[in-house]
């Protein structure tokens, strides 16, 4: 899968003015993701777990714990948060009911956002009511986007529209 | 004989109706790899290429049987808790999240930042093979303009604007030993790819106490260039053996931006044998007004503004007699782009005078009338004109 990286990591930019050189490379392997024009990994539409991401939410719970983590369709694993890891038990009565949960969600969007990861696919459903979409809440009230943008496709001359380039957006 | 033996095999033939659609192209599926196995074949890296080396402090380990007998015996206090399992039972019970994150810290917490790092490239971009685990937690917060602190963690995004001033830095420290701080920038050099610009570096901190260092390079601040998206830069505390005199050119704020040109790796393979990494942050920021500001008054220059290079679309040979194609649209395909947006142009500002206020857009566009005489290409034309459908677009 190591092809679509090489891809996603050299970004060719060219130049209007002749200050600076014509081709400018960011190394930033994030960067086009955060850009919304890097490749998403297409074709296995007919698996049933989606392939189509970037960054997936995944939580696991075991028997006795519950684990939540970001995965990226090529590095794996990159965020990791845990009941059973002593920062979370410390405080928790029991580490795999309601509360766990819910404080679990709490810690785990705290931790995503503090590296710059605000959006990830999920394919979770959850019962209403339930633990996994209390976890779900929390998730979303610590500010993550649980759904990750479409990929940007450059319009040909002859579309009819055109779309707003998502770099361009200003927040403000 | 052997005539009428081939006679004979030839009436018993019977004509079957083969289907060829249906066959399987290219090997069996028992047989054939999957697509991450031919993949992963083709990506394959030798091992002289993937060893990574650790250059960073080893962990101080703790006594494992003290730490269990602790934790157990916190863990039977919480059990026997009857308000902490009220408070778990009725969904109430709120952990705090500074010291969940202060606990973090010590035990996971530098081998997770670690693994973000590693997400983000920042080791191979720093010092290609070595890694290190950042034991030491780095306090970095910018102060904005209305009092509020924007911290820096491992990745989160802070706009050029609000790192204009240079950031208070704190870190726990033993007191005695001496510290190097060094701001860098991976993806900003604007020359030269693979180096880095270096933004700020401190030598010889005494404690935390980061004002009392000797400032080598004075602070810069961010300058992500306008369409390249989002740039890295990172801050790497390192701990020092001895006093250490870098032989480097004092640069300060004035100075020319090529004064800052920097490789990380090279300097610290220089100095290696005194400087330790221990400590790591890193932000990301994208272009804002800020940097407008900063190149034409900082550094008297024009602003470089790059765009993305998509491929071009694929348009295949034109053709004699291209058959089922509206004509227009199609030769429109094999002209100059230039020509026909110059077109669109030109038949936009025929209607525009400066000294009077511009008609209102048509309320329902579709509802006036174009001339009878006028043939049906041209009518789906002047359609897509008022509706601002296509082409008219890129003006």
């Amino acid at each position: 899968m190591n092809s679509l990286r090489i891809i996603s990591l050299q970004p060719q930019m060219w130049v209007r003015f002749s200050s600076t050189i014509p081709e400018f490379i960011n190394r930033n392997p994030r960067n086009l993701e955060r850009m919304r024009i890097a490749r998403k990994p297409d074709g296995y539409h007919l698996d049933k777990p989606g392939r189509k991401f970037w960054h997936k939410l995944v939580l696991t719970p075991s028997n006795r714990t519950v684990t939540a983590q970001v995965v990226h369709f090529l590095n794996g694993p990159v965020i990791e948060a845990k009941t059973s890891e002593w920062a979370l038990r410390q405080q928790l009565y029991s580490i795999n009911d309601t509360c766990a949960y819910i404080n679990l969600g709490r810690v785990f969007a705290q931790r995503c956002l503090e590296s710059g990861i605000t959006e990830m696919y999920c394919d979770i459903k959850a019962a209403s009511g339930g633990k996994v979409q209390k976890f779900l809440d929390e998730v979303v009230k610590g500010g993550i986007k649980l759904e990750e943008s479409e990929v940007y496709k450059k319009p040909m001359p002859w579309d009819m529209l055109r779309p707003e380039k998502p770099w361009e957006i200003n927040e403000e | 004989m052997l005539k009428t033996f081939r006679g004979a095999c030839i009436a018993n033939i019977q004509f079957q109706q083969v289907r060829f659609a249906h066959r399987i192209r290219g090997k069996a599926p028992i047989y054939c790899r999957t697509i991450k196995e031919r993949l992963e074949e083709l990506n394959y890296k030798d091992e002289i290429y993937t060893t990574r080396i650790d250059i960073g402090f080893p962990r101080t380990k703790l006594s494992a049987a003290d730490l269990r007998t602790n934790r157990l015996d916190h863990i039977k206090k919480i059990k026997s808790d009857k308000n902490l399992e009220q408070l778990a039972r009725n969904h109430k019970l709120e952990i705090d999240l500074t010291k969940a994150r202060n606990e973090w810290l010590k035990t996971s917490g530098p081998y997770q930042k670690k693994q973000i790092a590693d997400h983000y490239g920042v080791f191979e971009h720093l010092y290609r093979e070595g890694y290190f685990i950042p034991f030491v937690n780095l306090d970095i917060y910018y102060n904005l303009k209305d009092g509020s602190l924007l911290p820096v963690y491992s990745g989160n995004v802070v706009k050029p604007a609000e790192a204009i001033e240079y950031p208070s830095v704190g870190f726990e420290s033993d007191g005695k030993s001496l510290w190097t701080l060094a701001l860098t920038s991976l993806d900003g050099h604007l020359t030269e790819a693979n180096k880095e610009y270096v933004h700020w570096l401190i030598a010889n901190i005494p404690g935390d106490a980061v004002e009392k260092g000797d400032t080598i390079v004075e602070y810069l601040q961010p300058f992500p260039l306008k369409g390249t998206g989002y740039h890295r830069y990172v801050f790497v505390l390192y701990k020092q053996g001895k006093r250490v005199s870098y032989d480097l050119p004092k640069v300060t704020s004035s100075s020319p931006l090529e004064a800052r040109t920097f490789v990380t790796r090279d300097w610290y393979e220089k100095y290696q044998d005194d400087i330790t990494p221990i400590g790591l942050a890193f932000y990301q920021t994208d272009w804002d007004d800020s940097v407008k500001d900063f190149f034409h008054n900082k550094l008297n220059i024009k602003e470089p503004i790059y765009e993305y290079d998509f491929p071009e679309p694929y348009i295949r040979p034109q053709e004699w007699f291209p058959r089922r194609k509206p004509f227009n649209i199609y030769m429109d395909k094999y002209r100059d782009p230039k020509q026909i947006n110059k077109e669109y142009l030109l038949r936009k500002l025929k209607n525009e005078d400066p000294f009077k206020t511009p008609p209102p857009p048509l309320k329902f566009p579709n509802a006036h009338p174009l001339p009878k005489s006028m043939p049906s290409w041209l009518k789906l034309h002047e359609k897509k004109i008022r509706l601002g459908w296509g082409r008219v677009n890129d003006v």
